[in-house]
């Protein structure tokens, strides 16, 4: 009987060695495969997808950069992405310190209403959201049209420039962060804050000698959580900008999906530069990105 | 008393100096653009200036009638029922399991098995919908690794026909055809004479087997060429497959957290009072982890109904919109040809409204029948 438990036993840590490598097999040999052709030869790749290249290069590269402007659209994701994070802890500390800390008859509802908002996804918004900033550039043109200024060409401050998409990653990031720094700065003692306000301190010198370097955990967390969702944005930035010197990775990469298929080793290339600095980012923070995860601030 | 309401005064003007950047923004991202679609989704706006320029007004609910008549909206909702579907019951339940396994120390190496698992969900979806496009297409990297291996099964079986010797019999070529691809025998009138007259006109040799061998391989081993895309029933196949190898790894991440919060002392208690491990499963850690669950399928269905970018780069809705689903087809009517903002916006509200139906409907369950510690 004992023996048998045993050898059950042993079946059973097997199939669950096997399900788990089959698993993790199945997860990581797409994107090895997808790494180890991006060096491989066209001419190897027509005939042969499956082995290694019999010969490494590195033109694929080369030749991808060129044709894919990358320093271009790397440099606006890196600037978008570090924008916005900073953007979202600063002001969602702030709003943290308000909710938290400062007793008043509108937390409930406004608090309440960001809690809701988490669930909004804002993939669902981006057609009104994308006529409610291309008509308010039409009204501010039309106002600056009025007083005699610009006169002749649209004036743009939220679609079609860096300020707006990064106004709106910061708003979309919001509902989530907001939740994270309330619940978290509940946390710090509330008679350090009354402490402070006896001795005479402004709400604004509370904030910024207490609250915000206290907030550095909280604040390290929304940074990792959100920059992999900014930096693969793609369903907002896709509406929200027309002009090439704006465009970021995702929508650069997008530009390799099927136009160029003829050549294989250039897009394979190309999707390799563009899941290498995430990558490179999770290997980085991948403690970080974990907890982040655990708490479920990561949507899916 | 004065420096009391002098107080009140500060910190109501410091309450809403610092909660105002983030209501505003909030309000400008979220809230003006549900009322702003709501409205839009009962007008005729077409659109051009909004003010000042063709005049529109409100139409009424003529949008939503159009939808429900809609054949291709029903498709678009079909499918991404399908995704929520694949999501919340496939998802969640595998990651479970995994995590489950893991959590049990049933497996070494928990942290290296979470961490690959993971992988897919860091990286931009527009690039893995473009390498899942290339590896499900029909000269893709699945057929190959298919197709690799049904010619080693058919080399073998070969192999086996010619280890008695090589020699061109209607015996050796009933076996022949036995074990090649029927299709690959529709071009022949009478393939057991034409198959056998082939071979022998091309005077292969007991010397040349090798030869013989790749011809046959060539000629009629099973061949497999994907085609996903041309019948409605499995075009959804790829998109489901990669929706559920994306998003698994951070549902085990997120269940395996929670399980270690539970109190090691339940599980040792039930194990030495004979529970078996799926009896540990079902009735100690689901109840202990119906909230997160809950949360997970939350987050599911949030996230799967607004699903754009993987398919937008796997099959963009198409071909003919079989593999349509509602983000993208709101996006085709409000960006793609003459504007149809009313119909666009009419989705967009039937999808904010659809997620908080599922979402309250999970409430529901999780409050019904969910387990309290």
């Amino acid at each position: 009987m004992n023996t048998l438990k045993i050898a059950l036993g042993w079946v059973g840590k097997a199939a669950a060695y096997a399900v788990m490598g089959l698993f993790s097999l199945m997860t990581i040999y797409p994107v090895i495969w997808l790494i180890y052709n991006s060096f491989k030869t066209n001419a190897q790749f027509m005939v042969d997808k499956i082995s290694l290249p019999n010969e490494w290069i590195l033109s694929n590269y080369v030749g991808a950069w060129t044709l894919g402007t990358f320093d271009m659209l790397i440099g606006n994701s890196v600037i978008f992405t570090v924008l916005s994070a900073l953007g979202i802890i600063l002001i969602s500390v702030l709003a943290g310190f308000g909710f938290a800390k400062m007793q008043h008859k509108s937390t409930g509802p406004i608090y309440g209403s960001f809690v809701m908002g988490i669930l909004l996804s804002i993939t669902s918004l981006m057609v009104p959201l994308f006529i409610q900033v291309s008509q308010l550039d039409r009204l501010i043109s039309d106002a600056f049209h009025a007083v005699g200024l610009f006169a002749g060409h649209d004036v743009h401050v939220f679609y079609n420039t860096g300020f707006g998409v990064i106004l709106i990653y910061v708003g979309s990031g919001l509902p989530m962060a907001v939740y994270l720094c309330t619940e978290y700065i509940k946390s710090i003692p509330t008679s350090l804050v009354e402490a402070a306000r006896i001795d005479g301190a402004t709400y604004f010198s509370i904030f910024w000698r207490i609250i915000l370097p206290m907030s550095t955990p909280i604040a390290t967390t929304i940074a990792v959580i959100n920059v992999p969702g900014l930096w693969n944005e793609f369903a907002l930035i896709n509406i929200l900008v027309s002009d090439e010197t704006l465009k970021t990775l995702p929508l650069g990469i997008l530009r390799f999906n099927g136009q160029r298929s003829v050549d294989y080793g250039k897009q394979f290339a190309a999707l390799v530069i563009g899941m290498a600095p995430m990558l490179i980012f999770y290997f980085a923070f991948r403690k970080q990105i974990t907890a982040g995860v655990s708490g479920g601030a990561v949507k899916g | 008393m004065a420096t009391v309401v002098r107080g009140k005064v500060e910190t109501n003007r410091a309450y809403w100096t610092f909660i105002t950047p983030a209501f505003a923004l909030y309000l400008f991202v979220f809230a003006f653009p549900i009322i702003l679609s709501f409205v839009l989704s009962v007008s005729n706006y077409s659109g051009g200036k909004m003010f000042g320029g063709d005049p529109w007004t409100l139409t009424g609910f003529d949008q939503y009638f159009k939808l429900a008549n809609d054949s291709n909206f029903w498709l678009a909702l079909k499918n991404n029922v399908y995704i929520v579907l694949i999501s919340v019951f496939g998802q969640i339940p595998l990651a479970f399991l995994l995590a489950y396994v893991i959590f049990r120390k049933i497996v070494r190496w928990g942290e290296g098995w979470q961490a690959i698992l993971y992988v897919p969900a860091i990286i931009s979806v527009i690039v893995l919908g473009i390498m899942w496009k290339m590896i499900f297409a029909s000269n893709g990297l699945l057929a190959d690794i298919i197709n690799a291996l049904d010619t080693q099964t058919f080399l073998a079986s070969l192999n086996g026909l010619l280890a008695g010797g090589f020699n061109v019999t209607d015996d050796f070529v009933q076996k022949l055809l036995a074990i090649s691809d029927p299709r690959a025998l529709t071009g022949f009138a009478n393939p057991a004479n034409d198959v056998k007259e082939l071979i022998l006109s091309m005077g292969y040799t007991a010397a040349n087997l090798d030869v013989f061998r790749s011809d046959m391989v060539n000629l009629l081993a099973p061949k497999w060429t994907p085609d996903f895309l041309s019948h409605q029933d499995v075009a959804m196949i790829p998109i489901l497959f990669v929706t559920l190898w994306v998003w698994t790894g951070m549902y085990i991440i997120m269940f395996h957290a929670n399980m270690q919060k539970i109190d090691s002392q339940i599980i040792e208690a039930a194990r030495i009072d004979g529970a078996s491990e799926l009896q540990v499963m079902w009735r100690v850690i689901v109840p202990n982890l119906s909230g997160v669950l809950a949360n997970a399928a939350i987050l599911c269905i949030a996230g799967s109904l607004n699903t754009f970018a993987l398919i937008w780069a796997m099959t963009a809705g198409g071909p003919m919109n079989i593999t349509q689903v509602l983000a993208i087809y709101m996006f085709q009517n409000a960006f793609i040809g003459v504007p149809n903002f009313p119909l666009a916006n009419a989705i967009s509200v039937f999808i904010v409204l659809f997620s908080f139906i599922l979402i309250g409907l999970t409430l529901v369950v999780e409050r019904r029948y969910g387990g309290r510690e």
